[in-house]
């Protein structure tokens, strides 16, 4: 997730994804509003918790899929029927079968390269693009919940830390 | 309610399919032509079709087990109850390889002596399409099947009463097997195919056609599986499943859709395009006299389900999933018409037309001349009700031997070590 910048961040860093989980409900119970949720992999049950909206990508992934197809198959129907005909084994010049290996190969290419650059397009990655990051160990084998300290008091926020189990709260400016 | 009863009624509604089924077929029987080949192909037609669904269930416990599977785990009983359909289903086949002997049917044209000695393609298949490899390579390989899966079955039964253990030395032996079993089925079924069904156009060969069976019968075992479990779900049992284990079974009804129709194209693509004549007359015939049934095949077997179940939310929802279920199962009982049909009925027209064969290409263009005036024949170029009845009674015996066995164990078992992992499931 892009964080814009100029953020006063309160952060706690948790060791165990069920201490994760328990912390987030709690938040939850308690009103006190997640800026962001980070984890070094997908942790299940997570998005209902925070309320995240099942993604849309899959969706591109279809449209772009399509686009593939048909470029693929009225692409290949007017170069053999009237851009430049040419009888291939004794088929005639629109021969169906013989395209469906490479509309299915278009399609696949298609959706898998435009779903990639949507990706990096919505999460602000990309070559050359440096993001500010809370913590190191966020990649590695630690789970943090980050607060915005203009959402979410710095008292409260500590105070939840603390009565949830956190092994670490921190303070940084992004 | 974690173990299955099956109740009166449900048994009453079996035997009455039992019973429509035995019926039509001896309406078939009676109202037949001489060699009574609408009968016997569809005995073959049916027994092959559940046969390989038991088949395919064994293998996928094999796959399952040797992949370190947990998600299936809470239900792996209904898995195990399908294969026991297996032994019934061997013996189905074991009398069409009786009737092979006995000249009671004319399904595979590789029976008939005289043909065989004046066909020089015929003579050089001999060594491996005649009556005692028919059978000896049903009964070898069916029986390892039974053998492999009822050691897998019994070890995972043994598992409810053992108790903890934790070396999971049960589990551990059941994958032992499961390593026989893979590759034996894998291989041996494949052989099986060319026997049962590819023999029946016994000049025409495919390489893909073993595989492409082999996902006809995946698909239709995954399909009856999801509204095995639907119905058990909606009748109180299976508590413990959630959206997910339906999910995933919805995902493996769409991916091996996807699968067969790969073959299916595969197959079709090669042939069309080497247009090399003795191959492409397979697809010719079924797409001069079955041009309905053979793109209804492909529309319905492929379109269907990947165009529902390509959302995430299709294959969750019970209405979607399960119409989708349903028809697909029909269709690739549909799709085992158009493998067995056209073969048998163009080898009757050939031995009835041509009483002796004395001039092969004689009886050949009779044989063709026949097809060509009944267009549709309700029983040959399209299932009839008397095929549609005979496909409920070899459902309701099917259904009755698998519920049967399902009710003899626990529903979801105890102390696999995946049975955590399994309920927890979560995709």
């Amino acid at each position: 997730m892009a964080v814009a910048s100029h953020k006063e961040i309160i952060y706690g860093l948790y060791d165990d994804e069920q201490d994760l989980l328990k912390a987030v409900k709690k938040a939850n119970e308690s009103h006190l509003d997640i800026m962001d949720v980070y984890s070094p992999f997908p942790v299940h049950g997570l998005d209902p918790l925070l309320g995240l909206e099942e993604s849309r990508l899959h969706i591109a992934g279809f449209v772009y899929g399509m686009i593939g197809f048909l470029t693929a198959f009225l692409g290949m129907s007017w170069v053999f029927t009237k851009d430049w005909p040419i009888i291939f084994g004794g088929k005639p010049y629109w021969s169906v079968p013989a395209f469906i290996p490479i509309v299915f190969e278009m399609t696949v290419l298609f959706a898998a390269i435009g779903m990639v650059v949507s990706f990096y397009i919505v999460c602000g990655l990309g070559p050359g693009v440096t993001n500010a990051y809370l913590d190191d160990r966020i990649t590695d084998d630690k789970f943090c919940i980050a607060f915005n300290k203009a959402e979410v008091s710095e008292s409260a926020a500590e105070a939840f830390f603390k009565s949830s189990g956190a092994s670490e709260v921190s303070h940084k400016i992004i | 309610m974690n173990i299955f009863n099956l109740s009166s009624g449900l048994r009453t509604v079996f035997l009455v399919m039992i019973g429509i089924g035995v019926l039509c077929l001896g309406i078939t029987f009676m109202t037949d032509d001489a060699l009574h080949s609408r009968f016997w192909s569809n005995m073959l037609h049916n027994s092959v079709f559940f046969t390989g669904m038991a088949i395919m269930a064994s293998f996928f416990i094999a796959a399952a087990l040797l992949a370190y599977g947990g998600w299936y785990v809470a239900f792996k009983r209904v898995f195990e109850a399908v294969t026991a359909f297996l032994p019934y289903g061997l013996g189905l086949i074991a009398i069409i390889g009786i009737g092979n002997y006995l000249h009671l049917h004319h399904l595979y044209h590789w029976t008939d002596a005289k043909a065989v000695a004046e066909d020089p393609i015929l003579l050089g298949k001999s060594g491996f399409l005649n009556s005692n490899m028919f059978m000896i390579l049903t009964v070898v390989f069916g029986g390892a099947y039974v053998f492999l899966i009822n050691k897998i079955k019994s070890l995972s039964v043994a598992e409810d009463s053992a108790g903890f253990d934790s070396t999971f030395s049960l589990n551990s032996k059941q994958r032992y097997w499961a390593a026989i079993l893979l590759p034996v089925i894998g291989f041996t079924s494949v052989i099986l195919i060319w026997q049962w069904i590819m023999s029946i156009d016994a000049h025409w060969y495919s390489t893909m056609f073993a595989w492409y069976t082999l996902a006809s019968w995946f698909v239709s075992v995954v399909c009856f599986i999801i509204l095995t479990l639907l119905y058990l779900r909606s009748n109180g049992y299976y508590q413990n499943l959630n959206q997910h284990h339906i999910h995933d079974m919805g995902k493996l009804l769409f991916a091996f859709s996807v699968f067969w129709t790969y073959l299916w194209f595969s197959q079709f693509m090669l042939i069309w395009y080497a247009n090399v004549g003795e191959e492409t007359i397979y697809f010719k015939e079924r797409y001069d006299n079955y041009p309905v049934l053979f793109f209804a095949n492909i529309a319905v077997n492929f379109v269907l389900p990947f165009i529902v179940l390509l959302r995430n939310d299709t294959k969750r929802k019970v209405g979607t999933l399960s119409f989708v279920a349903i028809v697909v199962f029909i269709f690739h009982w549909v799709d085992f018409f158009l493998m067995i049909k056209p073969g048998v009925l163009h080898t009757a027209h050939e031995a009835l037309g041509h009483a002796d064969h004395g001039a092969a290409d004689a009886s050949h263009d009779h044989a063709h001349a026949a097809e060509h005036v009944s267009s549709i024949v309700s029983g040959f170029t399209f299932p009839g009700l008397l095929e549609l009845g005979t496909m409920l009674g070899f459902l309701g015996f099917f259904c009755l031997i698998v519920f049967n066995a399902l009710g003899k164990h626990a529903l979801t078992p105890k102390n696999d070590p995946y049975l955590e992992e399994s309920l927890h499931h979560h995709v």
